[in-house]
């Protein structure tokens, strides 16, 4: 390996840390202020294409540890797509199988991508009727293989792996905290595992009592493939309300409009969460007038394709001749 | 369990522990997600799929009774067998299952309370992926007992004659016509709405947060005092195709002890779809 050079001897050793971080790049024509400028933290520049790859890399570490992963026992996970397209590319990179469950409801383009990189996929209905504790269908059948084929299936299980927030406490955080050179003084995160946020605010609050964190939510009954809102957070046993100073709530389908935004002002291919993500920053922007912002992007839009000509119609006008 | 009009038809999962294995008793999963079963079930169950065997294979019925005979001997039960009925959403199925055994009139049949994902979560419990060994037998069915059963003449009879309960249990936004089907379901209707005169009683109202039924006196509250259920009338309880109604058709029979209570298996997929019948919003 030569970092220098960027020569590796293999994929994971281009996963991030302090001597690698992902870039962190300045918004200059979508909120910033001279007084408060917001900087992207861009976490598609993970091997993998998003900030789930530090977990991923993470839970793997773990499990190898423990020496519970070969080549006949592998890792079955519920996930809403990039959980699980990390997973699977570093389980190919090992050699260990990887069986992914996913919702019904994430885009096509995360399905495919799935077994494009040789996972086998279980999708689930996860909304067939509010139902009190049937809980959601894609952790019951993960945990399902998991208890009936121990044999054949670990489970990482993201929303309650302490791994997941160690990555961020680890690397998010401390890259963040290098590449401000100390100044951050808001971080603007989504809430998924809740790994990030926990992970991060616990590092940069340690160094910086100070540091506001502010995690943006979607609307109710949103569609934001990854995202949870704090209605469905019961799930994620990472989830720590005292290391969160605001909870903004957005409605989701602007997580669609500025994620256009951030790529035709900025250039910078963003997806949905992170368009949710900046239009929760200028909010704060306007309320509390000065400050550095932190935004962590967490994946690009070439996977939403879908979901944004769903969302955003007018991008299908003209596209056949 | 106590107070439950018949807590004979309900086990808990201790006990199904307690007895895995013991001659006579045979455990069955069913579920809505039909993939379930194979990833893993309880050690010795048998899986039913709805969709393939647990309706007649042409038309739109429950499975005949030739065919409840053959399905069941091929799976190795027997007349004098306790049944326990297992599965996913809370016993959806199960209960549907629980329903047809009931029709064709196997003596004793049993729900596991709090179905699958109550077993998954517990750390005691087991699940295998093995293959279930049956020798096969020679089921007998009785006649189906229609007493248990709505059909559409029922439901307008009863519209018509204003003495039935009808209790929706579907989710508010079906009740109210704003969805015909919850989302990804592809079973569906031509209109929105519900019966006139149906009382809105969400399946799940009727479920304690760790899935297991709630108790004599918050069921009580729910069905009688709330919502307005007459225990001394007729009820029949509908939904989109049947199964999470014969899950609330259980806990007004059985779990409260209503006499006659019917599930009407054509359920809004049936009635939404027929012509000139007098909807509600």
């Amino acid at each position: 390996m030569n970092r220098a050079l960027q020569v590796f001897d293999d994929i994971l050793q281009t996963l991030p840390g302090t001597e690698n971080p992902t870039p962190l790049v300045r918004l200059n024509r979508t909120g910033s202020t001279d007084a408060f400028p917001l900087w992207a933290k861009l976490e598609w520049f993970n091997p993998f294409g998003s900030v789930k790859d530090r977990a991923a890399s993470f839970m793997i570490r773990e499990l190898e540890k423990k020496g519970v992963l070969n080549g006949k026992r592998g890792v079955v996970e519920p996930t809403s797509g990039n959980t699980g397209l990390s997973l699977a590319a570093i389980c190919a990179a090992r050699g260990y199988p990887m069986r992914a469950i996913v919702p019904n409801k994430i885009p096509l383009e995360k399905k495919v991508l799935l077994k494009i990189a040789g996972a086998y996929l279980d999708v689930v209905n996860d909304e067939l009727c509010p139902s009190p504790s049937g809980g959601d269908g894609s952790i019951n059948m993960a945990k399902t293989y998991a208890k009936a084929q121990a044999d054949r299936w670990v489970l990482p299980n993201q929303y309650e792996n302490e791994a997941n927030v160690l990555a961020h406490y680890h690397g998010t955080g401390p890259e963040i905290w290098n590449q401000t050179e100390g100044r951050v003084t808001h971080l603007f995160v989504s809430l998924g595992t809740c790994g990030t946020v926990t992970g991060c605010s616990r590092f940069l609050k340690e160094r910086n009592p100070k540091v506001k964190v502010v995690a943006v939510q979607p609307t109710e009954g949103h569609d934001v493939p990854g995202l949870r809102n704090l209605g469905q957070l019961e799930v994620s046993k990472l989830f720590d309300p005292a290391l969160i100073d605001d909870v903004l709530e957005v409605d989701f389908e602007l997580a669609y409009e500025r994620a256009a935004e951030i790529a035709r002002k900025e250039g910078l291919l963003a997806g949905p969460s992170s368009g949710l993500i900046l239009e929760g920053a200028r909010r704060i922007v306007q309320r509390d007038a000065a400050g550095v912002g932190v935004l962590i992007f967490p994946d690009n839009v070439f996977k939403y394709v879908s979901n944004m000509s769903k969302h955003l119609p007018e991008l299908l006008e003209g596209t056949s001749a | 369990m106590s107070g439950y009009a018949h807590p004979e038809v309900l086990v808990s999962t201790d006990w199904v522990q307690e007895n895995l294995g013991k001659p006579g008793i045979k455990l069955i999963e069913v579920d809505v997600d039909t993939k379930a079963y194979e990833a893993g079930h309880i050690p010795g169950a048998v899986g039913f799929n709805w969709q393939t065997q647990l309706q007649d294979g042409v038309r739109r019925d429950i499975l005949g009774k030739e065919e409840f005979e053959t399905l069941l001997s091929q799976s190795g039960v027997s007349n004098g067998d306790t049944i326990v009925l297992y599965g996913d959403n809370n016993n959806w199925f199960a209960a549907y299952a629980f329903w047809l055994f009931k029709m064709y009139g196997h003596k004793d049949v049993r729900l596991m309370n709090g179905g699958r994902v109550k077993w998954l979560n517990e750390n005691d419990k087991q699940m295998t992926a093995d293959v279930t060994k049956v020798s096969p037998t020679r089921y007998t069915a009785s006649a189906p007992d229609l007493s248990l059963r709505a059909r559409i003449q029922d439901v307008l009879g009863a519209l018509d004659a204003k003495n039935t309960n009808l209790v929706d249990v579907r989710s508010p936004d079906e009740f109210t016509g704003k969805v015909i089907a919850p989302p990804g379901m592809s079973e569906t209707a031509q209109r929105g709405g519900h019966i006139p005169g149906a009382k809105s009683v969400p399946w799940a109202t009727a479920v304690a947060p760790d899935g297991t039924f709630k108790s004599v006196e918050e069921l009580k509250a729910i069905y009688l005092q709330n919502a307005g259920v007459d225990g001394g009338k007729p009820t029949i309880a509908y939904c989109r195709i049947g199964e999470r109604s014969s899950h609330t058709w259980f806990a007004l029979k059985y779990l409260l002890g209503l006499e006659n209570v019917r599930n009407y298996d054509g359920s809004w997929t049936e009635y939404g779809s027929m012509v000139g019948l007098p909807i509600e919003k």
